[in-house]
């Protein structure tokens, strides 16, 4: 039996072709800076003419795209930047490279050097937060979630009490006043509210800590929205979120404890924190 | 030279493939190497090898493929060549008892490596004469079990050259096992560079990086962090990976109140640009055949606070210069170790630096010299010997003597018939 090759030669030369000669996918390193601003290092897609990376908005019809220019890196590579002056509004971006006006071809995720997200403190002077985070889709393609809050309140630890919730966070874009309160509000019905004081933290106007107790959430079973609402009623209204780190996709890795509270109607239910889809800081009670 | 291996399953992910790539790339660079793989049950390889590097596969199990062979008879009836107590067995068949030993007979190369004890068995019994036998063994003497223990004390002395991922197991196989004139040699696993800046020290966070399972004593670590954590509640913990302790892990870090402190974040492909978010790594299993993470942290430029388990930690880290050695099985132990680096900021750089500049050792460039020199060593020894491997001679198949002088000058032409085993 002779061994059946499948890839790979001894010259080298297929070196971007796969087993059956077709090209390889492009891959792209990214880098991500602490202003929020990302470079993208490419492969050499293997063609001819100018090239773009594109980013295209999932579900947008029509596309909403944002092109970027490739220029060569000088190790081979093709290089695209997005600096964070460029504004990427909030959502998940799929990323392609195009050469010409040629067919896009996905691009696959290479190494995402990200530690200048990790525990990032903007400075907040800008008004708005800026987030984009690079990450492997399910399928193993590269995509770019990010998010544009203007106002934008961080959460950041939260503390599970016997009976309710200590939370603690910073909002930017926006000061906090004495009239300032987080509300949460059950999905799917509006107007049903349950409201929580607000107390200014060490950095003054800035950073601030709640109490949510769970007995008044208890008596409706679903998902509670958290709002911050900074000037009180006649201010803007909030969403709590955890954005300024490395992690695109909180839900899994920032998980808190359950707890058993009384329900109206005698028993009891389950009441905890988690984190959406979309970052954003939710309570659950079921 | 013309070296060979051969592995389980090339296609899939693991620490011995990436390991054999790592080294079959590098010794590509100057020498013709071909991978041979089992089984193959994917398309394409989850790791890429150099284009250098030939990759093949011996039984297709792709199930879409048109040369599926998962429902042959010959697939389903077990294997007698292939050691019944390896823990691979059960995948192992009398198809591919008869592929490999069709395939080692065949061998055109100088050199042959197996990378696990029952693909070692096959090398061992049916390898062509005159190229040489190289058996490594990426798991401990010790992991084995009796019975498998016995089937290879039968079998292994046939091998001309048996490798082990560090000196204490090498000692281990020359000690306990009768391995007469075998050479058993310790060469570490080879560790490339990250291809990324190493880790700047300025980040708070411990980080691990493991499958979740009892052996790494995540536990034990997120007890010790506890510790750490009321004196130092600005630092944190990252565990990377995946596991069946996940839920286990999870419940203690919620019964300990740390889930503002202690993450379990899931596997990470690569890894290398989640250690340079942290500043010191931690490892404190009960037990590591090599200790491939420390190296990987330390190569990112992480000082490791790790258990001083057998059999690899002991031998890649120089206690107090480029990380910290800590007894086994004792948080406070490893509190104390974590804790020494959180709050010595300069005694932590000093290490980190140490730790980058220690851990090139193990860079594949490195390795692969030291493969090639026993290599070379091994032939000639085996020349001057007047035959050129040792098996050989042990076997006393004089008539081979001349037959192996013509295959290493001839380079690889093919074989005559003669010549095969």
């Amino acid at each position: 039996m002779t061994a059946v090759f499948t890839r790979g030669t001894l010259d080298g030369s297929r070196e971007a072709a796969g087993a059956d000669g077709q090209l390889l996918p492009p891959r792209a390193d990214c880098i991500a800076d602490s202003a929020g601003g990302l470079t993208f290092d490419v492969t050499d897609p293997g063609e001819g003419g100018a090239a773009h990376l594109l980013l295209r908005l999932r579900d947008s019809d029509p596309a909403v795209e944002v092109r970027l220019p490739l220029t060569p890196a000088g190790d081979g590579r093709l290089r695209a930047a997005l600096p964070s002056s460029v504004e990427l509004p909030e959502g998940r971006w799929n990323a392609y490279a195009q050469v010409e006006s040629g067919e896009p071809r996905r691009l696959m995720p290479g190494v995402n050097d990200l530690r200048s997200l990790v525990d990032r403190a903007p400075s907040g002077s800008r008004g708005h937060v800026a987030v984009r985070i690079p990450y492997a889709t399910k399928q193993g393609n590269l995509s770019v979630r990010s998010w544009l809050r203007a106002p934008h309140a961080e959460t950041g630890e939260l503390v599970i009490e016997a009976a309710g919730l200590a939370g603690h966070g910073r909002v930017y874009g926006t000061g906090l006043t004495d009239a300032a309160y987080v509300e949460a509000g059950l999905r799917g019905e509006p107007g049903r509210v349950v409201r929580a004081p607000v107390t200014a933290g060490s950095a003054g106007a800035s950073e601030f800590r709640f109490d949510l107790g769970y007995g008044a959430l208890a008596e409706g079973v679903g998902v509670w929205n958290l709002w911050l609402w900074p000037a009180g009623e006649e201010g803007p209204r909030v969403r709590l979120a955890r954005l300024l780190d490395d992690v695109a996709d909180k839900k899994p890795i920032f998980t808190y404890p359950v707890k058993r509270v009384p329900a109206r109607g005698g028993g009891t239910v389950e009441v905890g924190p988690y984190y959406t889809v979309d970052n954003d800081l939710s309570i659950r009670v079921a | 030279m013309h070296i060979s291996f051969l592995i389980h399953n090339a296609y899939g992910i693991g620490g011995t493939i990436r390991t054999t790539y790592n080294l079959a790339n590098t010794l590509a660079e100057h020498h013709d190497v071909d991978v041979v793989s089992v089984l193959r049950h994917r398309d394409e390889p989850v790791f890429t090898p150099d284009a250098r590097v030939r990759l093949s596969h011996l039984v297709d199990i792709r199930k879409d493929s048109p040369g599926y062979e998962g429902d042959t008879e010959a697939y389903r009836t077990p294997a007698k060549v292939f050691p019944s107590a390896e823990g691979r067995y059960g995948q192992y068949s009398a198809l591919t008892d008869e592929r490999i030993a069709a395939h080692l007979t065949s061998l055109q190369s100088d050199v042959v490596i197996g990378t696990r004890p029952g693909l070692n068995v096959h090398i061992a019994r049916q390898a062509r004469r005159g190229v040489l036998r190289v058996g490594q063994e990426h798991l401990t003497l010790d992991s084995h079990s009796k019975a498998l223990r016995l089937q290879l004390r039968s079998v292994y002395p046939r091998l001309d050259v048996l490798t082990t991922t560090t000196e204490a197991d090498a000692a281990a196989y020359r000690k306990k096992m009768r391995l007469p004139g075998v050479h058993v040699q310790a060469v570490p696993n080879p560790v490339p560079a990250p291809g990324i800046e190493p880790a700047d020290g300025s980040h708070k966070w411990v980080v691990a990086a493991g499958r979740l399972a009892p052996v790494k004593r995540y536990d034990l670590l997120i007890r010790a962090f506890d510790k750490v954590r009321r004196e130092r509640p600005d630092w944190r913990l990252r565990i990377y990976g995946g596991g069946k302790q996940k839920d286990k892990l999870r419940k203690l870090i919620d019964d300990l109140g740390l889930y503002n402190h202690v993450f379990l974040m899931g596997p990470a492909h690569p890894i290398e640009p989640e250690w340079a978010k942290g500043s010191i790594a931690a490892v404190t299993s009960s037990l590591e055949s090599f200790g491939m993470t420390i190296v990987e942290a330390m190569r990112c430029g992480l000082p490791v606070v790790a258990t001083d388990c057998p059999h690899g930690p002991g031998e890649i880290i120089d206690n107090g210069v480029d990380g910290r050695l800590v007894e086994v099985g004792n948080a406070d132990a490893i509190a104390g170790g974590l804790l020494e680096l959180i709050n010595d900021d300069a005694l932590r750089q000093r290490m980190a630096g140490a730790a980058l500049q220690d851990s090139e050792r193990f860079d594949p460039a490195h390795i692969a010299e030291r493969y090639e020199d026993m290599f070379d060593g091994m032939l000639q020894r085996g020349g001057s010997l007047g035959g050129r491997v040792r098996g050989s001679m042990h076997r006393a198949r004089g008539a081979l003597l001349g037959g192996a002088y013509a295959v290493r000058d001839a380079g690889r032409t093919v074989p005559t018939k003669g010549r095969l085993a």
